[in-house]
């Protein structure tokens, strides 16, 4: 008996449950949410550096019933260097793709940690950029972002981002090396010194840069000043420049932030961190545009990459982009 | 019924039989198949560097009979870090694998490698001469 109502329940449960899958669900245009809302995207890729913007686009919407925008900030958990801003310029994206900036108020007032734009404008839906320079602070440690708005009925909301790491490494872009001139390259100094000043900074001269038309497969090179004289062809070596330094060449590693071509390979910390050239030798002949190096200083205190970003042969010279951690 | 119970059973153990009986395939140390190919030989060379760009001036020469491979590189060749790869004929492999980058800096002593052909039974080492281009 009893047996029999659980049958009858059970085949009664399955009819339901059929008759509800067989529902189709009627689209309907989603209702707003009647209260101010807030979104964050951030903009820029790739490894966080120090002295380099992160780019954020922070969006926030009221209802025209419930009042207007009266202002924005951002709080960084380290105070970002000169040149951090919230834009006061509402950007769009016209029929031409351009972006057009739309004014909501005045220049945004950085005190401290914290980025305010005031709008002054009857505004209910507005989405402002940041940009938050990385300061010499925020090296090897993570950042957040706080970004609240605030509307004219009291409305406050607010959205978080982060924690981002910073990178250990610098970079330094477009150094031009030239045969016989500017050619001697300190890691450490991430510069390029002709030879009276290689002589005074001896010890910091990682590599020369040389052009030489013979062997056609010489070309554009960067050898250490302790290569072999067959690799320093006519090069007199200004007093005390020494040290073996280790490069590896590599071709088509187009970091984007070295290159800024459209690659999205990006060398960050962990790259340096696990890199080992232990057995490359002490110079790298033969560079060609779009080519670059590794390079491991004699004192190992610093590992670096350098991107060839042009070549130049009538000129002999190039175009170099230096991407340097420390060990 | 019971006959029907034996007719199944027996149905099912006849492609194990069939299965059991039929030849296996032949295969090496490498778990490579063992055809019959007893053809021997490198049929291409190539040298690449650090950068995986070939260091190569010119085209390698093989000499099928001689058993030598003779490459000139480019001036300034880092030798310490070179990647050879080898075309061989047919179900051939090689020996000693290639498993990274090669050190050729001992030019006097030029790397042996032996070319095994499909059968395993025919064995060629080839002597890699390194010239550097002047």
């Amino acid at each position: 008996m009893q047996n029999k109502y659980f049958i009858n329940i059970f085949f009664l449960l399955a009819v339901l449950l059929l008759l509800n899958a067989c529902k189709e669900e009627e689209y309907a245009i989603p209702t707003t949410k009647d209260a101010l809302q807030n979104d964050v995207i951030k903009r820029t890729l790739g490894p966080n550096l120090v002295g380099l913007n992160i780019e954020f686009a922070y969006a926030m919407a009221i209802p025209k019933t419930r009042g207007k925008l009266i202002s924005a900030q951002v709080e960084a958990s380290i105070e970002g260097a000169a040149g951090t801003y919230l834009e006061n310029r509402s950007f769009y994206t016209n029929g031409s793709g351009q972006d057009v900036g739309v004014k909501i108020g005045e220049p945004s007032v950085t005190e401290g940690k914290i980025t305010k734009v005031n709008f002054s404008t009857d505004t209910t839906a507005s989405t402002l950029r940041y940009f938050y320079v990385v300061p010499e602070a925020a090296r090897g440690q993570t950042v957040t972002f706080n970004f609240t708005a605030n509307s004219s009925n009291g409305e406050t909301v607010s959205y978080s981002m982060g924690p981002y790491t910073i990178s250990k490494m610098d970079m330094k872009l477009d150094l031009t090396v030239r045969d016989g001139n500017a050619s001697y390259i300190s890691i450490e100094d991430m510069a390029v010194y002709n030879a009276a000043d290689a002589a005074a900074k001896a010890g910091k001269i990682d590599l020369v840069y040389l052009h030489r038309t013979s062997p056609t497969s010489f070309a554009h090179a960067l050898v250490s000043p302790a290569a072999d004289k067959q690799y320093l062809p006519g090069i007199t070596l200004p007093a005390g420049v020494n040290n073996s330094t280790k490069v590896s060449k590599t071709y088509g590693l187009r970091d984007q932030q070295l290159a800024r071509l459209q690659y999205a390979i990006f060398i960050d910390d962990l790259d340096f961190q696990k890199l080992n050239i232990a057995d490359a030798p002490n110079f790298a002949i033969n560079m060609r545009a779009e080519s670059g190096v590794w390079v491991e200083t004699a004192d190992g205190k610093y590992r670096a990459y350098i991107f060839v970003n042009s070549v130049n042969n009538t000129n002999k010279s190039a175009v170099i982009s230096i991407k340097r951690y420390a060990l | 019924m019971k006959k029907y119970i034996k007719i199944i059973v027996i149905c099912l153990l006849v492609p194990f039989v069939w299965i059991g009986c039929k030849k296996d395939y032949p295969i090496d140390e490498d778990g490579l198949l063992i055809t019959d190919r007893s053809e021997c030989y490198v049929s291409n060379f190539e040298l690449l560097g650090s950068d995986f760009q070939t260091v190569r001036s010119k085209s390698a020469v093989i000499d099928t009979t001689a058993q030598t491979i003779n490459v000139e590189v480019f001036f300034g060749t880092d030798l310490k870090n070179l990647y050879p790869q080898f075309s061989l004929v047919t179900d051939a492999k090689l020996d000693p694998k290639i498993t990274g980058k090669v050190d050729f800096s001992d030019l006097s002593n030029p790397k042996i490698y032996t070319v095994i052909s499909g059968n395993r039974k025919v064995k060629k080492p080839y002597t890699v001469n390194i010239t550097v281009q002047k």
